[in-house]
């Protein structure tokens, strides 16, 4: 695959000009490339395609269902799956259906929502760290060694508890814990590019702080912070579907995932649908990002050119 | 002799020491009651044996097996009741020297007679000399002075010595203050008496005797074994039983003992009591792996349409009622329009429904059938479901026509399964007559005790489970506005108060209700609390078991706190 972009070539000839145009090109050779690898991967297409299904599920949600999630038909209650109600009733009546497309929406916002803050809090702590070094350094080094001691599920139910149920807590939860990894290899990274001589060069030229952070390292650093997100969003979800399983995430009546799972496992006899389904939507969800997240990795990685 | 109430409070306290809660002892009060002021039986009542039917023919293989549905769903600590009252094991290994019958009346067991002073202060029990331990040694007064006496050891670290606090210097000892347990107030004056003084008049003291923190150990094997005494091997036991096998984590087998002295009239030969999680459900019930199980609401339902298995389910006594709180403090419940609004928003019949036959709809306090119940169409009608009468109530509010609802959250404990679906239908039914929207809020217990009865929760879902049967219990323990600690509530209303007060202080029975069924009015009227749903609980049993007693009310009882005497009445015939 060892394609060399006329891109680049043609930049070449002016020594002066040497560093940003190069990297600038190297750079979107590189996107083209990872782009025309993932689309090569069957499975992350697949998956990605399923993504973005379900996130149109979540955003049409309103338009999708065919019934209001909250409304309860205390005459039909644990019904099978029928002509009515495609996936069956729950305990209060309520479509299985419904309730599910509601719980795209809840999951979707949870995996991108908790993301951003993710992002939001780990990758300038890890580029601090990493572009600046020294004491500042040693001591976000060691703050993110703190926090990667906690076992992250009891450390988000702690603060979940904390903070009390609700979606906007589990956003906080999942953000507040979740930042250390990509903080790790955002500072990694900027360690590695900060020696490199085209950031050096702008250096030289002048360039202040912010202009080479922002113009140069994070830029080159991206790709890693990439494939963590598209692992972290299921992550997110699957965290959120652990916390309402036991009680702790989502206040009903809004549908979550997981907290269906939970509160009819015990009816897995007598009504299978209220556990199966959402179950289904789950592990399918959970497996379009990890094949996209895997498909996204390769595509990025340099060394399977 | 009727017990005063300085010595009842004391009762209660005995029986909080062990961590019983006033509940569970408050029912025996009750029975105390009921026996006209006396609460136990003084000469030999013990346990009446049961004897099939005319038309049962008793099984060859007399093998009872049961547990699952939350019955034994983890593995004992130890059987040993003496020193660890919350060991959860096998209580039918034992016989104390009384004994709770199906009514929770005290009855003789180890004791044939038992005689009390005359201000009550020391009583005197006669050991019956036909019973053996399981070794062939004779149950003699000895064993129970040294096995309370080894609870109230400081060395034994007994969680609950309190328990036996109203003996004699039980105290003084139990604290390191006195040194020497020959001081203790109980003295076996020869193999077959048993004289037990006391610190003060006590008429309860038989009650307590009854109970399982009063149980027996045998000396010879705690000696010998220390902590391992109750091991399969070890264990040398007086009751109807003897531990046959444990497998810890799996299985504990009991076998008949001989030497019990009402051994001819136990009819089982061994008990089986598989470990299992109450995720199992009944499962292992419907696979003939049991013969009797508590049942979920996961599985009761089907088992009542299953035409096999209908039959087997059956309901015993449990007292309680589902409420709602409204806080009056909090806005929008400090208003009485919308307080009423919901009570006549509560879809009762349709929110029971989710609870698949754990509950019935309610419309006051106290269940049908226990003491100060109202069947009153006035007050009935007062919350009763009615969608427009909800709507036309909030006419003049904020809310009117259902909008403008500031943020709900509706509070819950989490607790066991069943409570939560009942909560989530009730969140339905205010969205469906007031368009109320509710979060619903579910606390660990411990924050939501902590917030309840600071009354700093906007709407709570509740349930009271009786403790006594006396309205007493379900209006003054409860909503008494004076009341100073575990008030659920910030709503206070002087006359409701002035009505429990007249009930606590009126010694005609009848005057009595009126004036709680009045406080019952008053505090609808003020929707102080909504009233939705009335608890039940269920067990079944396969039909070739027989025996299991019943109370006065002709319900079953099977084995819980106070009544532990179920084992040796069961008998299995054949599975025709």
């Amino acid at each position: 695959m060892a394609l060399s972009t006329p891109a680049s070539d043609t930049s070449l000839p002016q020594p002066g000009a040497v560093v940003r145009p190069r990297t600038a090109s190297r750079g979107s050779s590189l996107w083209r490339d990872a782009r025309r690898r993932l689309l090569r991967n069957k499975l992350a297409v697949t998956g990605g395609v399923v993504i973005v299904l379900l996130c149109l599920i979540a955003i049409f949600a309103d338009f999708l269902a065919p019934q209001s999630y909250t409304k309860a038909n205390f005459g039909r209650l644990y019904e099978s799956p029928s002509r009515d109600f495609p996936l069956g009733t729950d305990q209060l009546g309520r479509d299985v259906l419904s309730r599910l497309i509601y719980g795209a929406r809840v999951s979707m916002l949870v995996g991108l929502g908790a993301q951003v803050i993710v992002v939001l809090i780990g990758v300038p702590i890890g580029a601090l760290s990493g572009f600046v070094g020294g004491r500042t350094d040693l001591f976000l080094t060691r703050l993110v060694d703190v926090m990667y001691a906690f076992p992250r599920l009891l450390f988000v139910i702690l603060v979940m508890s904390m903070l009390g149920a609700g979606l906007v807590n589990i956003f906080i939860a999942l953000g507040l814990t979740g930042w250390v990894g990509i903080a790790r290899q955002t500072r990694a990274q900027v360690l590695s590019i900060k020696e490199k001589e085209f950031v050096e060069g702008a250096r030289a030229m002048g360039a202040g702080f912010w202009r080479v952070m922002s113009r140069h390292v994070l830029p080159s650093a991206l790709t890693p912070i990439v494939v963590s997100i598209t692992f972290g969003i299921p992550e997110a979800i699957f965290t959120e579907a652990a916390l309402s399983f036991i009680g702790v995430g989502i206040n009903p009546p809004t549908p979550s995932w997981g907290q269906m799972v939970g509160e009819n496992q015990q009816f897995l006899r007598s009504y299978w649908h209220l556990c199966v389904f959402p179950s289904i939507a789950i592990a399918v969800t959970m497996l379009s990002f990890t094949f996209f997240g895997d498909g996204v990795r390769d595509a990025l990685d340099p060394r399977l050119k | 002799m009727r017990i005063p109430d300085e010595q009842l409070d004391l009762f209660a306290k005995r029986l909080e020491a062990i961590g019983v809660g006033r509940r569970d002892f408050l029912k025996v009060v009750g029975a105390m009651a009921a026996f006209g002021g006396l609460g136990f039986a003084t000469t030999a009542q013990a346990a009446k044996p049961t004897k099939p039917g005319p038309n049962e023919k008793l099984a060859k293989d007399q093998t009872f097996r049961f547990g699952g549905g939350g019955w034994y769903q983890n593995d004992p600590a130890s059987h040993d009741f003496n020193k660890d009252l919350y060991c959860a094991g096998v209580p039918a290994l034992f016989a104390g020297l009384m004994v709770f019958n199906a009514d929770f009346v005290s009855v003789p067991w180890m004791a044939s007679k038992v005689e009390g002073n005359k201000d009550g202060s020391v009583w005197t029990f006669t050991i019956r000399k036909d019973t053996r331990w399981s070794d062939n040694s004779p149950v003699s007064a000895r064993d129970f002075e040294w096995s309370w006496k080894r609870q109230l050891d400081p060395a034994s670290a007994a969680p609950y010595a309190k328990f036996l606090y109203d003996i004699k210097n039980a105290e003084a000892y139990n604290k390191k203050q006195l040194p020497d347990a020959t001081q203790v107030g109980v003295r076996a004056k020869d193999d077959w008496t048993l004289e037990v003084t006391l610190e003060g008049p006590r008429g309860y003291f038989p009650v307590l005797a009854a109970y399982l923190a009063a149980l027996p150990a045998h000396r010879g094997a705690v000696e010998k074994f220390g902590d391992k005494w109750t091991e399969a091997g070890n264990i040398v036991c007086n009751g109807p039983f003897v531990l046959e096998a444990w497998e810890h984590n799996k299985q504990i087998v009991l076998k008949k003992n001989p030497h019990y002295f009402g051994a001819k009239d136990v009819h089982l030969s061994r008990v089986v009591i598989p470990i299992i999680p109450v995720a199992s459900g009944a499962l292992p019930y419907e696979n003939n792996e049991l013969d009797m199980t508590a049942l979920q609401s996961g599985d009761l339902k089907r088992l009542q349409s299953d035409p096999r298995m209908s039959k087997d389910v059956f309901r015993y006594p449990f007292p309680g009622t589902w409420y709602l709180i409204p806080q009056v403090t909090k806005p929008p419940f400090d208003n009485l329009k919308v307080r009423k609004a919901v009570g006549h928003a509560i879809d009762r019949e349709n929110v029971v429904k989710v609870s698949q036959g754990f509950a019935v709809p309610a419309w006051s306090m106290i269940p049908p059938g226990f003491p100060g119940a109202v069947d009153d169409a006035k007050i009935k009608a007062i919350q009763r479901y009615d969608k427009k009468a909800a709507m036309d109530a909030l006419k003049g509010t904020p809310f009117e026509g259902g909008k403008n609802w500031p943020k709900i959250t509706l509070s819950m404990r989490d607790e066991g399964l069943g409570s939560k679906p009942l909560a989530e239908a009730v969140q339905a039914v205010l969205l469906d007559s007031l368009n109320m929207k509710t979060e619903l809020e579910v606390l660990e217990p411990r924050v939501f005790r902590d917030r309840l009865w600071k009354q700093d929760l906007q709407f709570v879902w509740i349930r009271w489970f009786m403790d006594y049967p006396d309205p007493h219990n379900e209006y003054f323990d409860t909503f008494y506005g004076k009341g100073t600690t575990g008030k659920r509530q910030a709503w206070v209303n002087d006359a409701f108060d002035k009505e429990l007060e007249a009930g606590r202080d009126t010694r005609d029975p009848k005057q009595r209700l009126e004036h709680y069924k009045k406080a019952e009015e008053l505090m609808q009227q003020d929707a102080g609390y909504v009233p939705v749903a009335w608890v039940l609980r269920y067990a079944a049993k396969k039909p070739w078991v027989g025996g299991l007693e019943k109370n006065k009310a002709g319900e079953f009882v099977v084995d819980g706190n106070i009544y532990v005497d179920m084992l040796q009445h069961i008998y299995i015939t054949e599975k025709g």
